[in-house]
């Protein structure tokens, strides 16, 4: 299988050349809590550059702020101190263009619109007209072509997360997003997604960054595994897999795999051995 | 099982309103009451089913009445909801003028009406719209802030315009509610609409009720109660029927 190919017909690496695809510099968090009370700081000082056509998963425990970071990245926050790039410039900017795809753990889908409705959806508010066949074949990636004019509350809720991402990556985005996608399913059903996810972006290798608890998925998934400590969050370890795609279930029940699974659980368990 | 539900409807009409016509009963004749006072029941029934001539304009014309208040006064308080959402200056000028407006008795904005409306139909229909637009205005407005923080993200990351979210978004979001609008105001406008034929009406039920009365046609005039009761409630149930319906299509 040509895997390796970059076949969205659209060149993704090179042409911005000169810049990543993500880039966060000195990236301080706060949340303000009362008035009276010191801010939250949620993030303090963390550095990531991520490349045009890389997989980076986030991992960490919860309330670390994996999701802060994704969501600076997604133009939903900003930051207090540090800069967020994306593309070389603004999330905004990208925003505007409509070149950012985002996938959350509740699928976040419009419950009056038929399964393809929603996957349409990016069409629409970019103010492009929908194409039929495009619409047709994403549903089909994610295995619903039988079920385009579903609605949400007649499919399951790993169906509604096919959906969820079949909608983010309607647009072809520069940079995907997913905060814990499949956070809500069932093992069984995660594991086949995870499984599914990793043959598309196989094929994509559309710049993503995938937020999770899941050790597995995270290294299954990723080219780079980026583990963050909480209480302030920053980034304590990351682990490159360099293991080539797709990644089947062979590599999965293989050595290697569980090896790298155990010492980042281990990590988790004992972050401070970690940090560098 | 239709059988069944055919019987549970026929209850849940003619239980009250077995209560209603023979508690007036009782009521008028325990008091001794003269029909210039109060009618009995059966005389006021036998001039709508005689007379049915007589009540069928009026009707129609509260009516239509009732109906052009009843979407006048959604329009309105929709557009004051999107105008709420859309920008807070508008939110601190127009949510207290709202609430005021709904805070004045009907009887004291009937003047006001009146200077701007004159004394027709047009006057009539702009008193009904300011019992309306207010269950509107707020329901809309809470409909508009319903979906959840995650979709609205996704709108926001999807680059999605302020008209568009506005379109594809919050509008879908706030039917619901708006629908529940309508049913809570569905009979009050009806009778509202009454109250303001009665005040300054040239037709409809309001003002055939001032007419029989000053005609001593007592009968008459509590007929057009009777009728604009039955009517009231008949918009409840097809405010909700319509509610019941969108809602099955929608969600
Ligand atoms: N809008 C906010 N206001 C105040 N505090 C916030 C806000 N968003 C996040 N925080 C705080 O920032 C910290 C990091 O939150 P974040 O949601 O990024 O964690 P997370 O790693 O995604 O956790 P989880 O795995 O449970 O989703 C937490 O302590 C959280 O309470
Ligand atoms: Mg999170």
């Amino acid at each position: 299988m040509s895997g390796a190919v970059v076949d969205n017909g659209r060149p993704s690496r090179g042409t911005d050349a000169g810049h990543a695809a993500v880039e966060l510099r000195g990236v301080v968090k706060e949340f303000p809590l009362s008035r009276r009370r010191e801010p939250l700081r949620a993030l303090d000082g963390v550095d990531l550059t991520i490349a045009h056509g890389e997989f980076v998963a986030l991992l960490g425990p919860s309330g670390c702020g994996k999701s802060t970071v994704l969501r600076m990245i997604a133009g939903l926050e900003a930051p207090t101190a540090g800069s967020v790039e994306v593309a070389g410039g603004a999330p905004a900017a990208l925003i505007e263009r409509h070149r950012l795809g985002v996938a959350f753990q509740d699928a976040a889908l419009l419950p009056w619109a038929t399964a393809w409705d929603n996957v349409a959806l990016p069409f629409r508010l970019a103010g492009r007209p929908v194409p039929e066949e495009r619409v047709r074949a994403l549903l089909e990636t994610v295995g619903l072509e039988g079920f385009a004019r579903a609605r949400p509350k007649q499919l399951s809720g790993g169906m509604r997360q096919r959906i969820s991402i079949a909608r983010a990556m309607a647009l072809e985005p520069d940079v995907l997003l997913l905060d814990e996608p499949f956070g809500a399913l069932d093992a069984v059903t995660r594991r086949r997604l995870n499984l599914e996810l990793g043959a598309v972006w196989a094929r994509l290798r559309t710049t993503t960054v995938l937020v999770t608890h899941d050790v597995a998925e995270a290294v299954q998934l990723a080219d780079r595994v980026v583990v963050m400590t909480g209480r302030p969050g920053a980034l304590a370890h990351v682990e490159p897999v360099s293991a080539p795609r797709p990644r089947g279930e062979d590599f999965t029940r293989g050595h290697a795999f569980h090896e790298v699974v155990d010492r980042l659980v281990a990590l988790l368990d004992d972050p401070s051995d970690g940090r560098r | 099982m239709n059988e069944a539900r055919f019987l549970n409807r026929f209850l849940q009409v003619a239980w009250p309103s077995a209560l209603l016509v023979g508690g007036w009963a009782v009521w008028v004749r325990a008091n001794g009451y003269t029909d210039l006072v109060a009618p009995m029941p059966q005389s006021v029934a036998a001039d709508v089913l005689t007379h049915p001539g007589a009540y069928l304009g009026p009707v129609l014309t509260t009516t239509w009445t009732a109906l052009a208040g009843l979407v006048a006064g959604m329009l309105l308080g929709g557009l004051l909801a999107v105008a709420v959402w859309s920008s807070r200056l508008l939110t601190a000028v127009l949510t207290p003028a709202a609430v005021l407006m709904r805070s004045v008795p009907v009887v004291a904005i009937v003047p006001v009406m009146i200077g701007l409306f004159g004394t027709g139909r047009p006057a009539v229909v702009a008193i009904t719209v300011v019992v309306t637009f207010f269950p509107a205005f707020s329901l809309v407005a809470s409909g508009l802030r319903a979906p959840s923080a995650s979709t609205r993200d996704v709108f926001t990351v999807l680059g999605a315009s302020k008209p568009a979210t506005l379109t594809r978004l919050l509008i879908p979001y706030a039917v619901p509610n708006a629908l529940v609008a309508v049913r809570i105001a569905a009979p009050s406008t009806i009778l509202s609409a009454m109250l303001a034929e009665f005040l300054i009406g040239k037709s409809g039920l309001g003002f055939m009720f001032v007419d029989s009365v000053s005609y001593s046609h007592y009968a008459r005039a509590w007929g057009t109660g009777v009728v604009a009761t039955a009517l009231a409630v008949a918009s409840f149930v097809a405010a909700t029927r319509l509610e019941r319906r969108t809602l099955e299509r929608v969600s």
